[in-house]
């Protein structure tokens, strides 16, 4: 009865947006926001990308979410907080984080819990390393205002012009007064750029107890101190310390989902299970694409939720149109850490088993290039980042049971020798040092209440989204390839006329929040070209 | 509170911020200008996962009167040049041609892993089911030679050495059999390192599958294997067990009981069977590790199905792409059947509510969906997703289709 030679979409959209991750969602949505009625194709069958969820049993596990940044409360909104809400008007059932972390370093015999608020995490340090209070104060103003003017630079893109960051900092001498009378931190900010959060840091004279506890939140940047971009570390934690963390009560696929919905109700079209095989470009510009369902769309402007890396390599069409420029940029960034996580559901509550805080970081130092160093060995790493969702979400799971979920990094080519044999014996030999750790750091035990283990590997992450290696942290912001230095060469680097990026791999740099922020503003910098 | 700090030695050098962008320049400039050519990662995605695994059938054999063993080896002409790895007791879905269109049908790997790794093969064993609608077209088309295409592996029905204990306990009924053909094959192998005792229920003696074959392998590692062969219709010449898998049954050939891990596969009747007899066992849930339910086909026999919904003929708008679609169904039958019947192919695997791969958006209109097999998300829940697969029409809806995958 049916001819189904169809599933056809329309042959030309004004902007196509590939793939529905963090990225792509927000730009498919600020699109739709603004009146454009964006196309979404996305591979996989839901929304997501990494910020997704999935069912085992009884039990439903967040598959990459820890905390997200930039929410803030109703009173105090954060950025993500503020697009999602205000201006898009999606309702996510956000849930707050009840502690900062609780650090446990195993070699250093170190244990402390710290709380959210800036002055109650300064106390916190100042109580658990006597003598560290005025230097830690000072360093936690000190990124306030980097933080602060960040955000003062971050409006501008609300224009949303670009260039006018770039135009600030190259007129600087003119326009420094200027600036540093209306916010003041600038200067710092600007000084700081070019440092690494090593260089910055040691200047502040912090006793070695006290830093240890400042800085686990490393490990959401990937990027040892010696290398990582000063100005961007301290965005990142004045932004958990002062605004607190959530996270969305049905885990993120709530709040893919959400927005997805948002989307169609606006208008805009999603395509799920329909891969872009080919993004056509002609003389250096984007003139349409091809999908694995056969589609053949015209369109102008692409934003792209695939990383660069894959994009170039693997996505433009013909290959000859990638202009060497292209690769030597995506050459020049040091690729970031790819995925590893287990993921447990338990069969007795938290509390029977000690474990009493949302997030821990445990680790065998705070020795940020010796763990980064661990993270090249194929093997257990000598750090994790757990969380256990029923600390913010009590009835997360069924009564008198437990989700745990232990995550560690790989650099992106420690996963390239590992052959299909070894695979599940390797994984399993990992996740199970892996809650060893966990149990002895906590005096807990765990194993023997496991009703339901999953394991997701770099090789996982690859297959649910294609990202190259398993890579989930984009690429490493060191103080030349950070955020501002990103923005700044937005259009220096822009290869292919017509083609923008979201997500992780994007100007913001990683984690949920940069990717949501970056998929709005590729949205707005597209409506500026369609005019 | 601004503290001033200093940078390469001086308070007034600005050189490192206007070196920066240059630096960046730099960098790229000194970068190789190659594609990157190779992602080892995504390879052994490929080896690992396949999407389509195209397969031929090499031979079938009979097993009773109604199973056929089918072995599959890899179809090279349409690009599948080897099997991938996979663990004992999980299953293929199967692509069934239905004219132009596919049905979906799952089927557990009988085989071990090392048959598929190394000797190049998978064995399924299907039983013919009166009225099915797959196992009749297997019967009468799949001869040796004839191409099948298969997904990668899947499901969650297999041993894990950091969730599950070491003893084993397996209850099989019917041609539940097959996953266990799996495990046991794996562990005579030494690739598994367990000792499993596995009870088999069957109606009729004739009725058991492999029968040799598993006393064989029982035989080869004996210190490991048990099989208690149960039948609820044993007949005059029956010497083994019968009745059913009770509690008692279980209690009696499997031994001590504590902290052993059971796994469950067989039909819906045995499913429902064993809920009752396997609580009698108090063994937290932790250590009941059950195969996917399967398609329902008695919707109406469960709790809380709507009474006015029953033998009703219902009208689903399926939206697929800009399409629309009116699709006729029944409140017997999934919403999933309806679309296949009107030929859409939509996208499927478990066929149980548990993989999600048949996800749709229900956009109008009510379903009843089996709490066995409501494997959905909260949040799928919250915004109206559903799995056609466990979701029964119980008035005209609109639903939007995924493409195929
Ligand atoms: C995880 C798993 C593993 C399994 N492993 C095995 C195994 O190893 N061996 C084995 O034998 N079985 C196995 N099964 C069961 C197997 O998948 C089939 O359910 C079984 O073979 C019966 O298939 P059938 O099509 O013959 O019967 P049914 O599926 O019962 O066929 C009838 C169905 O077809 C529908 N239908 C009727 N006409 C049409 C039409 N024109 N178009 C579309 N649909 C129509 C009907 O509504 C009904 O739902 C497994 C099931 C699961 C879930
Ligand atoms: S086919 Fe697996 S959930 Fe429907």
């Amino acid at each position: 009865m049916n001819e189904k030679s169809t599933e056809r979409l329309k042959p030309e959209y004004d902007v196509v947006v590939i793939g529905a991750g963090n990225g792509g969602l927000a730009a498919a949505l600020e699109l739709a926001v603004k009146g454009a009625k964006p196309l979404l194709l996305e591979q996989h069958n839901l929304p997501g990308g990494f910020a997704t969820s999935f069912v085992r049993g009884r039990f439903e596990f967040e598959a990459s979410l820890h905390e997200l940044c930039s929410v803030g409360s109703v009173t105090n909104k954060g950025g993500v907080r503020a697009f999602l809400e205000d201006e898009a008007k999606v309702e996510i059932d956000w849930v707050p984080v009840p502690e900062a972390y609780r650090l446990i370093l195993t070699d250093e015999k170190m244990d402390v819990t710290m709380p959210f608020g800036v002055d109650a995490f300064i106390d916190a340090v100042g109580k658990a390393v006597p003598g560290s209070r005025d230097s830690v104060e000072t360093y936690m103003r000190f990124c306030e205002g980097i933080s602060d003017a960040l955000g003062v630079i971050g409006k501008l893109q609300d224009k949303p012009d670009l260039t006018k960051i770039a135009a600030t900092i190259q007129n600087l001498p003119a326009a420094l007064k200027h600036i540093a009378s209306t916010t003041p931190g600038i200067v710092n900010f600007l000084k700081t750029l070019p440092c690494t959060v090593e260089e910055v840091t040691r200047t502040f004279n912090i006793p070695d107890d006290a830093l240890k506890i400042i800085y686990p939140y490393w490990c959401y940047l990937g990027v040892p101190m010696s290398r990582m971009a000063f100005s961007l570390w301290a965005a990142l934690i004045i932004e958990y310390i002062r605004l607190g963390a959530y996270i969305p009560r049905m885990r993120s696929h709530e709040l893919t989902s959400a927005m997805e919905m948002r989307i169609r109700e606006l208008g805009g079209r999603i395509e799920f299970n329909t891969r872009v095989e080919k993004i056509l470009v002609e003389k250096g510009r984007v003139t349409g694409l091809e999908t694995s369902a056969g589609d053949k769309i015209k369109t102008s402007c692409v934003i792209c939720n695939a990383s660069p890396t894959l994009t170039y390599n693997r996505l433009i069409h013909p290959a000859e149109e990638v202009p060497e420029a292209a690769h030597r940029n995506v050459n020049a960034h040091i690729h970031g850490g790819a995925g590893f996580v287990v993921y447990l559901g338990l069969d007795a509550p938290p509390a029977e088993l000690g474990i009493n805080e949302y997030g821990y970081f445990i680790s065998k130092t705070m020795d940020t290039d010796a763990v980064y160093n661990s993270l090249g060995r194929l093997g257990m790493t000598d750090m994790q980042a757990t969380i256990c969702l029923n600390n913010a979400v009590p009835d997360c799971s069924p009564p008198g049971t437990t989700i745990l979920s232990m995550t560690t990094l790989y650099k992106p080519d420690v996963w390239a020798g590992v052959t299909a044999k070894d695979y599940f014996a390797l994984k399993n030999k990992i996740a199970g040092e892996m809650i060893d750790e966990f149990e002895k750091a906590l005096g807990t035990k765990i194993r023997g209440r496991i009703e339901e283990f999953e394991v997701a590997t770099p090789a996982t992450f690859s297959r649910y989204t294609g990202t190259y290696k398993g890579i989930i942290y984009g690429y490493e912001p060191e103080p030349w390839d950070s955020i501002i230095t990103r923005h700044l060469a937005l259009k220096d680097e822009n290869y292919i006329r017509g083609l923008m990026f979201a997500g992780g791999f994007g100007a913001m740099c990683m984690g949920y929040s940069s990717a949501l922020l970056s998929g709005r503003a590729a949205a707005l910098a597209a409506l500026k070209k369609l005019g | 509170m601004n503290k001033t700090i200093k940078i390469k030695g001086d308070l007034t050098d600005w050189s490192a911020l206007f070196d920066l962008m240059p630096n960046r320049k730099k960098r790229m400039r000194n970068a190789q200008p190659v594609a990157l050519t190779s992602d080892p990662v995504r390879e052994l995605v490929r080896n690992i996962h396949p999407e389509v695994i195209n397969l031929v059938i090499d031979s079938v054999r009979d097993e009773t009167a109604s199973a056929k063993t089918f072995r599959l080896t890899p179809d090279i002409d349409e690009g599948t040049s080897a099997l991938p790895i996979f663990r004992a007791g999980q299953y293929l879905s199967f692509k069934l041609p239905v004219g132009e269109e596919t049905v979906t049908r799952p089927y557990s790997i009988a085989s071990s892993p090392l048959d598929a790794f190394e000797r190049g093969f998978f064995e399924i064993t299907v039983r013919k089911k009166e009225g099915g609608f797959a196992t009749g077209r297997i019967w009468n088309n799949w001869k040796a030679g004839v191409k099948v295409a298969a997904s990668g592996p899947c499901g969650f029905f297999y041993h894990d050495s950091i969730r599950d204990s070491s003893e084993i306990v397996g209850l099989g009924g019917g041609c539940g059999v097959t996953p266990f053909r799996s495990m046991i094959s794996d562990i005579v192998e030494n690739r598994l390192d367990l000792r499993l005792t596995f009870l088999y229920g069957v109606r009729k003696p004739d009725d058991i599958i492999y029968h040799d074959e598993l006393r064989k392998l029982e035989a080869k590692a004996p210190e490991k294997i048990k099989v208690v062969f149960v039948c609820s219709e044993p007949g005059e010449s029956w010497t083994g067990p019968s009745g059913f898998l009770s509690a008692d049954v279980i209690r009696e050939h499997a031994g001590g009981m504590e902290g052993k891990t059971f796994f469950v596969c067989g039909p819906q009747e045995m499913y429902r069977f064993l809920d009752a007899e396997l609580e009698k066992l108090n063994l937290p849930r932790r250590l009941i590790r059950r195969e996917a339910f399967g398609e329902v086909t008695d919707p109406a026999a469960f709790p809380g199905y709507p009474a006015a919904a029953v033998g009703k003929s219902f009208t689903i708008s399926a939206e697929i792409g800009d399409e629309l679609f009116e699709v006729p169904a029944n409140s017997a039958e999934s919403v999933l059947v309806a679309f296949e019947r009107a030929k859409l192919s939509p996208p499927s695997q478990c066929r149980s509510g548990e993989c999600g791969f048949c996800r749709a958006l229900l956009l109008e209109g009510d379903v009843f969906i089996t709490p066995e097999n409501d494997g959905r998300r909260l949040a799928d829940k919250k915004f109206g997703y559903i799995h056609p697969c466990a979701s029964y029409p119980v008035s005209d809806m609109k639903v939007r289709i995924l493409r195929g995958a």
